[in-house]
């Protein structure tokens, strides 16, 4: 018996967070314009030395400009999208939520779809709109998901199916009266695309993405039982109704989040909650702070690799997941049936 | 109906004394519940009134045919329902007034086995337990440890510690749900129709663990389950009800009486009294016949 | 804000580029990149092509443009080689490139003009546009000039010639034709043509029966879908064993034309593919008078109004011999 503790929570998430900077090492170091690890070192120290001025212009550019905020976008992403899919994994007790299931990422589309047709001229309306879209998803899904007033995981699930699906088919009909110039941000925004600068402040992005985190993560002792059974956890003493409307709120909160800036990034939010239980065992406690920064290796590496692999061609990082995550699924389908 | 065992005044001074060391621990007093589709539908069942009362150290058995309200009646004893009339009081305190914690640290529900989303080990789940003790979030110490596996020994399941939960057999499994059980270290516990998937074998090793737990570890014990003898054999006191109404409640001899048993489970039996003085039923096999309303024969009874 | 941008003040003026943006362009242009392929090419004909130091991928026209430094596609260039390029300028086009990446280079200190072609006119302002703010305003104006000058001359050779009525195959199934607001749709219109769809959008999806309703003198076919710009005989061989196709007028009488695409890139070229379209969907005002003897045998019958036209233009065929001596 070795039962969890916070050391080897500590543990986990320091080895993984180890496995991140190598990452992030290795993606500001690659990339079109080329810059020696050397340079790349220099320019971190004094940057975070704070001697602007004695780095090179371009070099400047193309780290602090270009290559961090990106991999920072990544980490944000992947941390959002994998702890919302281990979160909707739990609420739901379905191996195969993901971040999407309840339909978040339909309303974030529409959003987005409605900003190009109308709101053209305003430089955020897509990221804005498409939040706001998430937003208005979340509250619908909702209320169409309670039972005898509270949130039941098979309504939950229905709700949020049926929810996308009716999306889905508003977002195909504006799709055919839009013009081929709104079609192609459509087809990037639906595809995945780190490369757009968030409209709000990275820093303001991370601090809601670790309030979202930190509200889940105080569930985690009741996800862990909750997965044993809703009536099991009621009588071990879980409020069960409060506990699925926090990580509802949250878990949705982060997929708006991560979606608005980022649209949408498949695969991400399904298999890191499983490869991490794989290596880490299924107690949220630990699964958590796991899927975050495992979502965020996740993430920079694929981005890493979409700039990378064809250029000058850039891949969307949504086809990159998909091209990894696929195989990985039917990987991981197999070992369980096996 | 016979008494609920609190002693008649004119029992004498040991039964008082008795009564003094052993206190009823569960009271349930007139209480009565009732479930409607909605909140202006007229009720579609209704349970009760229904009293009966045990100690520490008590098994009480809740009888009776399908959708008669043992399972409700049960969780007004969990405290998951309010009794709309009368109370019901663990200790004193209604189960349903108190803070979910709290109840989990008094009250312990034994359910049937369910599928596990994701797989877990033994020791983990039955860890669990602990989760009523202590902060929300909060890491399991060494004397939870201790207090899990020596949970596990109680129900004989010792060397189960490390093995995952996808793998065990019903009965293996059945012995770690009540495992988690003790680890909460209640005062009341709960069992809803737990012999089910077992066999002869096993419902006779649950009945008897159940009796030692009760001894051993002082626990109230309530039980609802379909096994007329074996209830007979092992529990201190029997609530019979049909229909959402309390037949009957006390000791299986007063209990189990041919036409209060024949009327709640609407079939011809025997009931006969074995070498111990329990009652035991047998059921009478053969052609349908119409329950007589006054028998002609002498029904063999105790007392 | 980066060095760059310090440094830039001193020696930019501030423009307003064809989507309303303003954009403080360099007054020296040194070093251009294009992040779509239309505009490859007017650097080529502005003569600008020393100075363009990095194009979008799939810039072949002219040929010599594959030799320079590829940066990504136009919806996705690569921002880290447009910034290795250090461009003075990028050009970037409403078809084609995304308004993200106008705003993320703005972000970068890069300066970046947009061109807004929506129609075969403004594809000549663009080209002006263009010259100015990389300094070749003389090579634009007389660029311009020379393209204006060879539309006006196919003008005044299809006054007299009817509107083609034309119905423009964008892809066959689903089948789907122009909207009215469309550049191509533009583009016919100088060719003596007009498309026979009326819809706002710019794609519309057409059934076969409304086809078969317009009845258009002619199909026309963008030739990257259907196989190369020599590839009419065989078009018109599948269309004729297609069921609703073969009913047509324009497929029984073989009226159907590959056009190349440039007819689609706002550039030069396009004035090339007009010219050209206007050749096969009037051959009559344009045959060289050489041959106006004999009958230049059509691949089916003749529409009965070629005739008129025929001895119409007799006289232009007489004049043109005049002048080619």
């Amino acid at each position: 018996m070795r039962p969890l503790t916070p050391r080897r929570i500590a543990g986990i998430c320091a080895l993984l967070a180890g496995v991140l900077f190598i990452v992030v090492v290795f993606s500001l170091q690659v990339g079109a314009y080329p810059i020696s690890v050397r340079d790349v070192a220099m320019t971190l120290v004094r940057g975070a030395l704070g001697h602007w001025n004695s780095i090179p212009s371009s070099d400047r550019l193309i780290v602090f400009g270009l290559r961090l905020p990106r991999i920072a976008l990544g980490i944000l992403v992947g941390a959002a999208l994998s702890v919302s899919g281990a979160s909707f994994q739990a609420l739901l007790r379905n191996p195969l939520a993901d971040p999407y299931v309840l339909g978040v990422s339909s309303g974030a589309a529409l959003g987005a779809i409605l900003a190009l047709v109308w709101l053209q001229r305003f430089p955020w309306a897509m990221q804005g709109l498409a939040f706001l879209g998430a937003l208005a998803t979340i509250a619908a899904v909702y209320f169409l998901g309670r039972r005898k007033g509270q949130l039941d995981s098979a309504t939950l699930l229905l709700a949020g199916i049926i929810t996308a699906s009716f999306l889905s088919a508003i977002i195909m009909f504006l799709m055919t009266t839009v013009s081929g110039r709104d079609m192609r941000g459509m087809a990037f925004w639906l595809m995945g695309d780190l490369g757009t600068a968030p409209a709000i402040g990275l820093g303001f992005l991370f601090f809601i993405l670790l309030i979202g985190i930190g509200a889940i993560y105080t569930t985690s002792s009741d996800l862990n039982l909750i997965l044993t059974g809703e009536q099991e956890a009621h009588h071990l003493g879980v409020n069960v109704p409060r506990v699925k409307l926090v990580v509802y709120a949250s878990a949705s909160l982060l997929t708006g989040l991560a979606v608005s800036v980022s649209g949408a990034i498949g695969y991400v939010g399904l298999l890191v909650p499983h490869v991490m239980r794989m290596l880490f065992g299924s107690d949220y406690r630990v699964l958590i702070p796991a899927s975050a920064i495992g979502g965020a290796i996740a993430v920079a590496l694929a981005d890493t690799l979409a700039r990378t692999v064809v250029a000058p061609t850039e891949l969307p990082v949504g086809a990159v997941t998909a091209a990894i995550g696929a195989p990985v699924f039917i990987y991981l389908l197999r070992r369980r049936l096996a | 109906m016979s008494t609920q065992g609190i002693p008649a005044p004119n029992a004498g001074r040991d039964a008082a004394a008795d009564w003094m060391q052993n206190p009823v621990r569960l009271l349930v007093e007139q209480a009565s519940y009732a479930y409607s589709a909605s909140d202006r539908d007229a009720p579609d069942f209704t349970l009760g009134p229904v009293t009966f009362s045990a100690r520490q150290r008590e098994v009480v058995g809740i009888l009776g045919p399908n959708a008669s309200g043992k399972s409700t009646l049960l969780r007004l004893l969990s405290g998951e329902f309010k009794p709309l009339s009368g109370r019901v009081e663990l200790d004193g305190k209604p189960p349903s007034q108190l803070p979910l914690r709290e109840r989990a640290q008094r009250i312990a529900m034994v359910h049937q086995e369910s599928a596990l989303t994701f797989p877990l080990r033994v020791w983990e789940y039955v860890l669990q337990g602990r989760y009523p003790y202590g902060r929300r979030l909060r890491f399991e110490n060494e004397a939870d440890c201790l207090m899990a596996e020596n949970a596990l020994a109680q129900v004989g399941a010792k060397a189960l510690l490390d093995r995952r939960m996808d793998q065990l057999s019903g009965g293996e499994g059945q012995r770690v749900i009540l495992a988690r059980a003790l680890a909460q270290q209640p005062l009341l516990l709960l069992l809803d129709e737990p012999t089910q998937h077992l066999d002869i074998g096993g419902k006779v090793e649950l009945m008897r663990r159940l009796r030692k737990l009760a001894e051993g570890n002082r626990y109230t014990v309530v039980v609802v389950t379909h096994e007329l003898n074996l209830a007979a054999e092992f529990f201190d006191s029997i609530v019979l009800v049909q229909r959402g109404k309390c037949l009957a409640s006390g000791k299986p001899a007063d209990v189990y009486r041919r036409e209060l048993l024949e009327q709640a489970f609407e079939t011809e039996l025997d009931v006969e009294m074995n070498a111990s003085g329990k009652p035991r039923v047998i059921l009478r096999g053969g052609e349908e016949t119409e329950i007589a309303e006054d028998s002609a024969e002498t029904p063999k009874e105790s007392q | 804000m980066n060095a760059k941008q310090m440094n830039a003040k001193q020696t930019t003026r501030e423009v307003i580029d064809e989507t309303g943006r303003h954009v403080a362009v360099p007054v020296a242009v040194h070093r251009i990149v294009t992040l779509a392929p239309n505009l490859a090419e007017i650097v080529y004909a502005l003569g600008a092509q020393d100075r363009l130091v990095g194009v979008s991928n799939y810039s072949d026209s002219p040929p010599e443009a594959k030799s320079k430094p590829r940066i990504g596609m136009p919806t996705n260039p690569n921002l880290e080689a447009v910034v290795a390029a250090h461009p003075d300028i990028v050009l970037i086009t409403t078809e084609g490139n995304r308004r993200e990446t106008a705003d993320e280079l703005a972000r970068l200190g890069i300066a970046v003009y947009a061109t807004n072609p929506h129609s075969v006119e403004s594809m000549l302002e663009s080209i002006e546009h263009i010259g100015g703010v990389i300094g070749a305003t003389a090579q634009a104006e007389s660029v311009v000039a020379n393209l204006r000058q060879r539309l006006n001359a196919l003008q005044s050779k299809l006054a007299s010639a009817p509107v083609a009525r034309v119905f423009f195959v964008v892809g066959e199934s689903p089948l789907i034709s122009l909207g009215e607001h469309t550049f191509i749709a533009d583009a016919l219109r100088y060719a003596g043509a007009r498309s026979v769809v009326q819809a706002k959008q710019d794609w519309p999806q057409i059934s076969l029966e409304e086809l078969v309703r317009l009845n258009p003198d002619y199909l026309v076919f963008a030739s990257s879908g259907f196989g190369g710009e020599d590839s009419t005989a065989k078009q018109l061989a599948e269309l004729r064993s297609e069921a609703g196709w073969r009913e047509l007028a324009a497929v029984r009488e073989g009226r159907v034309v590959v056009v190349s695409d440039e007819i689609d890139l706002p550039a030069p070229g396009l004035i090339d593919a007009i010219e050209k379209l206007a050749r096969q969907l009037h051959p009559n005002v344009f045959e060289d008078a050489a041959q106006h003897a004999s009958l230049r045998p059509l691949s089916a019958s003749v529409p009965a109004h070629a005739h008129l036209q025929f001895t119409v233009s007799q006289d232009s065929c007489t004049e043109a011999l005049a002048c080619a001596r």
